[in-house]
């Protein structure tokens, strides 16, 4: 049974800006879904009508069997029945820890030796047992993020929403929090909708990542299919750093408008022909050996001979992160063999080309059907 | 969305605000324009009164500002030697009602304080007495220096160091720096307090007429004050009506520079790094001793002035053992006049304080802690008479109380004071909630509450201390209050301010001065208690 059912979904502000267009996605029981998106793309406002702090302008939410939005229903959020943790934690420092965690329990009536014996579970759960009398002042970060999640899980919510969640803080402990967010998600088998702005952190925890763009659904997939199987440009570029150029595809294969691009029909993958844009995943740009050709000059050698200058190359874990300029294109590369230095020339071969129609047009209308999976 | 118990108690709070604060005020503003009386305004008496209210009150405004940044400075940027001891002492005179403060500096520098005697005695002439205008602006500076310190104050720490070191590894010097990077960014802190201190002294009551009135410098307080009092002109009402408009106006046009100016703000970064100290070097005995003693001569000097006069039967007789009794204080303890006044005062501060407390602290949860469109029109209500002289919320309580029925009682006062101080609530309620984000409310409305029950137990909650120490703050107000109350008493009723004000006029000085010191001593100690409290 689906959890979460958005349909046809519409949302405008009251000055005009249109917040959500024509958004429907299916979150299935016990499924962990992240939304991504860059600021302003609409993820947050797709989790707060969720949550009911936004009322959306057509279509309907559902949860469960339940129509809590649209078809002239409108239940606020504190009927929904639902868990969430804020980026602020949002812990309120008039209550100790015990008193923070116990509210929800508090507003649905559960009786004092129950809600005693339910916050301390949750709070051994989380990782803060003994915790209970504590002022949070006393307590760190990665503490107070603990208690705003023993609080969203402590009734039981038929769905956790984490708003940016892990955002707020420093790396190792995000690291760690990452963690135990996916085990303890996994063994209560909770439905999870989860913001972020942070495309790896999306990728690494998420059953499914819905990319979010201009308030639209731009590709629903798995992680893997994301990575590989972009459905536009855009999201190959926001997901993967992917170099996007516009040209043209004949029979022989693309050649770039005013850039020295040629790729060869065998490595393009993808249907469009004509005017295209063509998305280059970092990982399928190699560096070799610089050709004999000038600088500027269009070999006719195929990939591999062109010479690019190297702007920047960061090294990495899984490959240095290196920026070309090949002929005025910025081109980025992750390559794990062989670190160049900044200025240095080098040869540039392409493994691979996903090829899209033209942006503007088509875009859009394709993008909501690939990989979208219910 | 459906309309819930929040928006009802949104309904109710607007309801009370338009009470408070629009209907007095539309009211005024009704009678000056029906009855057209404009054309008196560039008549002799009330010409003279306004140029002296004006002048007094830009000339105090610029006084205040320099002084204040000038201590602001001092104590803030430089490694003077006991800063927080200077820093509390300086800002006392906020803890004194202007008028007492008139009546301990008449004890420094009336024409018969002991040092113009002496002056006489060697001289011929006294040395300076504060009676007439420059005493007026002398002590109007006195009394509003610390509002300007404590708004450059805040300023200055809110400018990141970085700003300042940045100009140093820039190649300015210290001073370079303060007076290239420092000081301009301070000209909006400085503005805004000019614009406030100077709104807020052009109707002050107090001090031009106890040491302005002996010099016939008559302002437009003290002359509506006279126009109430003693029917010297037609109509009263309808003429300190107009007074009141013209003030109502001025005090607008203030608030509009204020925000004219206020637009140009600069974006500051929170600063981490504690800020570095100006080292004065070998100047800093000469300042440090400087600076003690033109703080204590402005803040200790006249309440030992108060003290000696308590202590002495009457003005001019020497300070010498045999002279000294508590005679005064016990005579103005047992005087029914004196018990009466208390017994009301102190009736009207606990009512002020409870009302703008609860109130208070609806508006200012509200208007913070909720979205909605009329949330800055509410809180910009509420907050309006504090921008406006309270002469003028008097006299707009004087128009409507016959049609409200409550001509001649002390609830006319009541209200007067609810409105006039409700800011002051609000205020402490709202500023430290804005700090804390909005979703502390939503994610009570996710545990289950409902909109009415994440107002209660959220933002109600957290305001309850600052609320509860802003009617502290009202009712120590309050209960010290002059202005609003000597123009709204009923005939033969009584306020501890009025006590203390007719004991003066009527030439009791010494009387009045131990009044005036009990109220100063009890007032700070409850100031001090509810600070301690609240901590």
């Amino acid at each position: 049974m689906a959890s979460v059912t958005l349909s046809s979904l519409h949302l405008q502000y009251p000055s005009g800006a249109v917040g959500l267009e024509d958004i429907d996605l299916t979150v299935g029981h016990g499924e962990f879904v992240a939304l991504v998106g860059a600021s302003g793309s609409g993820k947050t406002t797709l989790l707060r009508t969720v949550a009911g702090f936004l009322s959306p302008t057509s279509g309907t939410v559902r949860l469960g069997d339940r129509v809590v939005a649209g078809d002239g229903v409108f239940v606020p959020a504190e009927s929904r029945h639902l868990g969430m943790v804020f980026q602020q934690h949002a812990v309120w420092p008039h209550m100790n820890v015990a008193r923070n965690v116990e509210y929800p329990l508090r507003r649905a009536r559960v009786g004092r030796a129950e809600r005693t014996e339910r916050v301390e579970r949750m709070l051994e759960l989380v990782g803060l047992g003994g915790y209970a009398k504590r002022d949070p002042a006393t307590l760190s970060g990665g503490q107070r993020q603990r208690v705003a999640l023993a609080r969203a899980l402590v009734a039981e919510p038929s769905v956790l929403l984490l708003d940016e969640a892990l955002s707020a803080l420093d790396e190792p402990l995000r690291d760690r929090l990452r963690l135990e967010l996916q085990s303890l998600t996994r063994s209560l088998g909770l439905t999870v909708l989860h913001v972020t702005h942070d495309r790896d952190e999306a990728l690494a925890l998420a059953d499914r990542v819905v990319v979010l763009d201009g308030g639209r659904i731009q590709q629903i997939g798995t992680p893997p299919e994301l990575v590989s199987e972009p459905a536009s440009a855009a999201v190959a570029r926001f997901l993967s750093d992917a170099t996007v150029v516009a040209g043209t595809r004949t029979a022989t294969g693309f050649r770039a408008d005013g850039f020295p691009v040629d790729v060869p029909a065998a490595l393009l993958s993808g249907a469009a022909t004509g005017d295209v844009e063509v998305a280059i995943l970092p990982e399928d740009v190699d560096l070799v050996a610089p050709g004999p050709a000038a600088d500027g000059v269009a070999a006719s050698a195929g990939p591999g001979a062109e010479s690019a200058v190297v702007v920047s190359s960061l090294y990495g874990r899984s490959g240095n992160d290196v920026i070309l300029d090949w002929g005025g294109l910025t081109l980025r590369s992750r390559t794990a063999d062989h670190r160049p230095v900044v200025g240095e020339r080098v040869g540039v071969s392409i493994r691979r080309a996903l090829v899209f129609p033209s942006a503007g047009a088509a875009v859009p209308s394709a993008a909501p059907a690939a990989g979208a999976r219910v | 969305m459906r309309r819930d118990g929040a928006d009802a108690v949104r309904l109710v709070l607007w309801l009370i605000i338009a009470a408070l604060v629009l209907v007095p005020l539309v009211a005024i503003v009704v009678l000056a324009a029906g009855d057209n009386r404009f054309g008196l305004l560039l008549e002799g008496d009330v010409l003279e009164a306004g140029i002296n209210s004006i002048v007094s009150a830009l000339a105090s405004g610029l006084g205040a500002v320099l002084l204040g940044t000038a201590f602001a400075l001092l104590l803030e940027r430089t490694d003077l030697r006991g800063r927080r001891a200077l820093r509390l002492i300086a800002l006392s005179p906020l803890l004194v009602p202007p008028f007492v403060g008139a009546i301990a500096w008449i004890g420094v520098a009336g024409p018969v304080s002991p040092v113009n005697r002496a002056w006489s005695d060697a001289f011929g002439s006294p040395l300076w007495s504060i009676y007439g205008g420059d005493g007026v602006i002398f002590l109007l500076i006195v009394h509003s220096y610390p509002i300007a310190m404590l708004i450059v104050t805040a300023a200055l720490r809110r400018i990141p160091t970085d700003l300042e070191q940045a100009a140093r590894i820039s190649g300015a010097s210290a001073t370079g720096a303060l007076a290239t990077v420092t000081l301009p960014l301070l000209r909006p802190a400085m503005l805004s307090s000019f614009v406030l201190v100077s709104v807020g002294n052009l109707a002050d009551f107090g001090i031009p007429s106890i040491v302005g009135t002996p010099e016939q410098y008559v302002t437009l307080s003290t002359l509506v004050y006279r126009y109430i009092q003693s029917g010297t002109v037609d109509d009263p009402l309808s003429v300190v009506a107009t007074v009141g408009v013209v003030l109502l106006v001025l005090a607008i046009l203030g608030l509009v520079a204020d925000t004219v100016l206020g637009r140009r703000r600069w974006e500051l970064d929170a600063s981490t790094t504690p800020p570095a100290r100006l080292r004065l070097g070998r100047a800093r005995p000469l300042v440090g001793t400087l600076t003690w003693l033109v703080v204590s001569a402005l803040t200790v000097l006249p309440l030992l002035a108060l003290v000696s006069q308590s202590l002495l039967p009457a003005p001019g007789v020497p300070l010498t053992a045999e002279n000294v009794s508590l005679d005064n204080f016990s005579r103005v303890l047992s005087s029914p006049i004196v018990t009466e006044g208390a017994a009301n005062s102190l009736m009207l501060a606990v009512l002020a304080g409870l009302i703008c407390g609860i109130v208070g602290l609806a508006i200012g949860t509200v208007t913070t802690r909720t979205r909605a469109r009329d949330n800055a029109a509410l809180s910009a209500v509420a907050l309006f008479p504090q921008a406006i002289p309270g002469l003028v919320i008097a006299v707009a309580w004087l128009v409507i109380a016959p049609h409200i029925g409550l001509f001649n009682t002390p609830w006319l006062i009541l209200c007067a004071y609810v409105t006039s101080f409700l800011a002051l609530v609000v205020q402490s309620v709202a500023a430290p909630l804005r700090s804390i984000p909005l979703v502390a409310e939503e994610a009570a409305r996710i545990s289950g509450a409902t909109r009415l029950r994440a107002l209660f137990d959220i933002s109600w909650r957290l305001a309850l201390p600052a609320a509860l120490s802003g009617a502290v703050l009202v009712a120590l107000t309050a209960v010290r209050e002059l202005t609003l109350s000597v123009l709204l008493l009923s005939p033969g009723s009584q306020t501890l301010g009025v006590a203390i004000f007719n004991l003066q006029q009527a030439g009791a000085y010494n009387a009045a001065s131990t009044l005036s010191l009990l109220v100063t001593v009890v007032g700070l100690v409850g100031l001090g208690l509810a600070g301690r409290s609240t901590r």
